[in-house]
């Protein structure tokens, strides 16, 4: 109670130096709360645009897939694929774990350009739009158009401004006026001018150099609701359509069997072959005996089930009762005891660059707090070391009628916790009433950093319970470091110190 | 029966490349309830044998026993709470917590000791500056206060805790002479009173009548007691 009473007028006595410590503790706790705000919003926002938007908690690659790298790996190469996933999902749904598991297939494909221009490169996703919708109901919304039932493409206006800006073509669905709201910049610009198709021809690209162009009609305009820039890279077709485009074939086509007139004409050495490409279908007298015509549509059709075709990508999400990290370490567990053959790897990791991109900003927000905190610290010491020196013949009249060392100790930590207290609090207040202002004001980016950064599209800095206790903590140790050694010169005053200066 | 006994005390202080030999192995020995005069010319080493039986200073040799303990051989805490509870200071600039008001302070110690009640504290210290003629001054600051006014208090302070000892540096050194003369009256009664020690540095003729024995040191060493 002496201590308190002594401490807490000794802050009204050195109104100077109170103000000058309360000052930066206000100017930290501000800065702290603004600072872990972002971190908490950048995290939450990214947690609702990535993982509830695009990824899942977790994306499963083949166990053969070296790069974990998956997403966003422009020009990199094709993913292994992940076979007969027919009979991986329920195995995988008996770890108890999901709440959906979505197969996806993922390449990278040339839109060829039939107005004599350049092509266009994207990313197409073959999934299967009704579980997506699913697993995803909030991830976009539909600006023009239909969303595909089973069969189709859909392009966000993220795709459709990248598609334009090196194509020079706008696609738009068939029987939907061109919705100005929908251009990109460049697109704006050349409108009413545009050239305009309703259908896209891709190319896919595979190692085995065996893909198809197959020509779609574009179904509808989609905008995720967060990172659309980012996720425009990628174009939605069904599966079916993906598989044919990336030159993947039925299960039927592979056990396909060669007879041995066909293994014959295979090892021919013939000079007439080209006899064999007239401008007729074969006819079966020319083939041999034993070969009957099968129509390439009836090549194409596969009578297993569609799971049972070749994907790139599993995406999940867990249950909400299952907590993201320990999660991921009870899938990658389960994985490796129950012998399937996949991986479990972050969308952090599978996004590459993107991923690697929210770490680095995570990272340059952490040691700016960190700076923040360093300075704030090297400031209070100071200016509590010179207000220590400059009451020594208080202090060491103190200690001279009996006050032990503790008694400085405890006299010196209230003052700096009464100042932390009161202006940290301050500082945390306002800082939370800036964030709230921040909400609402709503800052918008189409800029890809600044939208990893925000979390999305809207700058939503958030700071709950967890942030408070966080800043509480952090503005707790900047007091008690920032204490240490002011504490210890006032400790290190002896009486003869104050008598000395009688 | 002695409450202060030094023998063979000597103290040397670094000053840049010399050496300060500030007392050249001073024995003496202090009875209960004594009324002593320290006196001597600036720089004859009386405050420094003022700081030795305060305890607040460590000896360079030699042995200082307060009460029958030699405190060379105690901790920190041990030699603050001697302070404490055997020793009282006045200070010659009347050194007192300039945020708590004249009640408060006198109340210090006794709140550091933590023996009594607040009851019994409060009651304590008021009539102690009831006694030093600070009556009607409870409430008021150090600030507020005279030189005079303060050295009272800080003599109020000193008694509270009733100790063996109370130490004086010069403490009319910054009063005029109405109002020195009459701390020194006060210490005086307070000593027949009270039985305390008091123990009073001076270079000032007219403060040795109210002395009833006086330590003369020179250059370090006591030439008369």
């Amino acid at each position: 109670m002496l201590s308190i009473k002594i401490a807490w007028r000794n802050l009204f006595r050195h109104r100077g130096k109170s103000m000058v410590i309360g000052a930066i503790l206000f100017l930290g706790a501000f800065l702290l709360t603004l600072g872990n705000s972002v971190i908490s919003g950048m995290e939450k926002g990214l947690d609702k645009s990535v993982v509830g938007g695009f990824t899942g908690d977790v994306i499963l690659i083949s166990k053969e897939q070296q790069d974990p790298v998956v997403l966003l790996n422009m020009g990199g190469k094709p993913v292994k694929d992940i076979l007969r996933f027919d009979t991986l999902r329920p195995k995988l749904e008996s770890a108890g774990l999901f709440k959906n598991i979505l197969p996806v297939g993922k390449g990278f494909a040339l839109a060829l350009n039939e107005q004599d221009g350049v092509p266009g490169f994207a990313f197409l996703l073959g999934v299967n739009f009704r579980q997506w919708k699913e697993m995803f109901p909030e991830s976009m919304r539909i600006m023009q158009g239909n969303y595909p039932d089973s069969t189709g493409l859909l392009m966000s206006t993220g795709g459709l401004d990248q598609l334009y800006s090196t194509m020079g073509i706008w696609f738009q669905p068939k029987g939907f006026p061109i919705d100005t709201a929908l251009l990109g910049k460049d697109a704006k610009e050349a409108y009413p001018h545009l050239t305009m198709q309703n259908d896209i021809v891709f190319m896919g690209f595979n190692e085995a150099n065996s893909t198809s162009d197959i020509r779609l009609p574009l179904d509808g305009i989609s905008k995720f609701k967060a990172l659309n820039k980012i996720w425009g890279h990628f174009l939605f077709v069904d599966i079916a359509s993906y598989r044919r485009c990336m030159g993947y074939f039925s299960e039927a086509d592979q056990s396909a069997s060669l007879s041995a007139t066909q293994k014959s004409l295979l090892a021919s050495d013939n000079d007439n072959l080209d006899a064999l490409f007239g401008t007729e279908p074969p006819t079966p007298a020319a083939l041999g005996p034993d070969q009957t015509i099968i129509a390439p549509k009836q090549i194409l059709t596969t009578t297993l089930p569609e799971e049972a075709g070749a994907y790139q990508l599993v995406l999940t999400r867990f249950l909400p009762s299952v907590d993201r990290s320990q999660g991921l370490d009870s899938l990658q567990r389960f994985l490796e005891t129950s012998g399937i053959p996949l991986q479990a790897v972050t969308w952090q990791k599978a996004s590459g660059v993107v991923g690697s991109m929210t770490i680095i900003i995570k990272i340059a927000l952490n040691v700016f707090v960190f700076l923040l905190f360093f300075v704030a610290i090297i400031i209070i010491v100071n200016t509590l070391s010179m207000a220590a020196m400059e009451r020594t013949s208080e202090i060491g009249m103190m200690r001279a009628v009996g006050a032990q060392k503790s008694f400085i100790t405890k006299m010196f930590l209230l003052e700096t916790g009464f100042l932390s207290v009161v202006f940290g609090g301050l500082g945390i207040l306002i800082g939370v009433a800036t964030v709230l202002v921040v909400r609402w004001w709503g800052l918008t980016t189409e800029n890809d950093i600044l939208q990893l950064l925000y979390g999305g599209d809207t700058f939503k800095p958030l700071f709950g319970i967890a942030d408070l206790i966080l800043t509480v903590i952090q503005l707790t140790l900047v007091t008690f470091l920032a204490s240490i050694y002011p504490v210890r010169v006032a400790k290190s005053i002896t009486p003869l110190d104050a008598i000395s200066r009688d | 029966m002695n409450i202060v006994e030094i023998n063979g005390l000597t103290k040397d202080y670094p000053l840049d490349k010399t050496i300060v030999h500030a007392l050249r192995g001073v024995d003496l020995k202090i009875a209960q309830g004594s009324l002593m005069s320290i006196i001597g010319p600036s720089g004859s080493g009386k405050t420094t044998l003022l700081n030795m039986i305060g305890c607040v200073d460590k000896a360079t040799a030699g042995t200082v026993k307060i009460g029958g303990v030699d405190i060379s051989g105690l901790s920190d805490r041990q030699i603050t709470d001697l302070r404490l509870h055997k020793v009282g200071f006045i200070f010659q600039t009347f050194n007192l917590i300039p945020v708590l008001n004249t009640l408060e302070n006198v109340e210090f110690p006794l709140l550091l000791m933590g023996k009594l009640s607040n009851a019994q504290i409060r009651a304590k210290a008021k009539k102690l500056l009831d006694a030093v003629g600070l009556g009607d001054y409870f409430n008021h600051r150090p600030g507020e206060l005279s030189g005079g006014q303060r050295q009272r208090v800080a003599i109020a302070r000193a008694l509270v805790t009733e100790p063996s000892i109370v130490l004086a540096d010069e403490p009319t050194a910054n009063l005029d002479s109405v109002t020195g003369a009459s701390i020194l009256n006060l210490m005086q009664s307070m000593n027949k009173e009270l039985g305390t020690t008091f123990i009073f540095s001076t270079h000032d003729p007219d403060v040795l009548q109210y002395a009833r024995s006086i330590v003369k040191i020179h250059d370090g060493r006591i030439v008369e007691a």
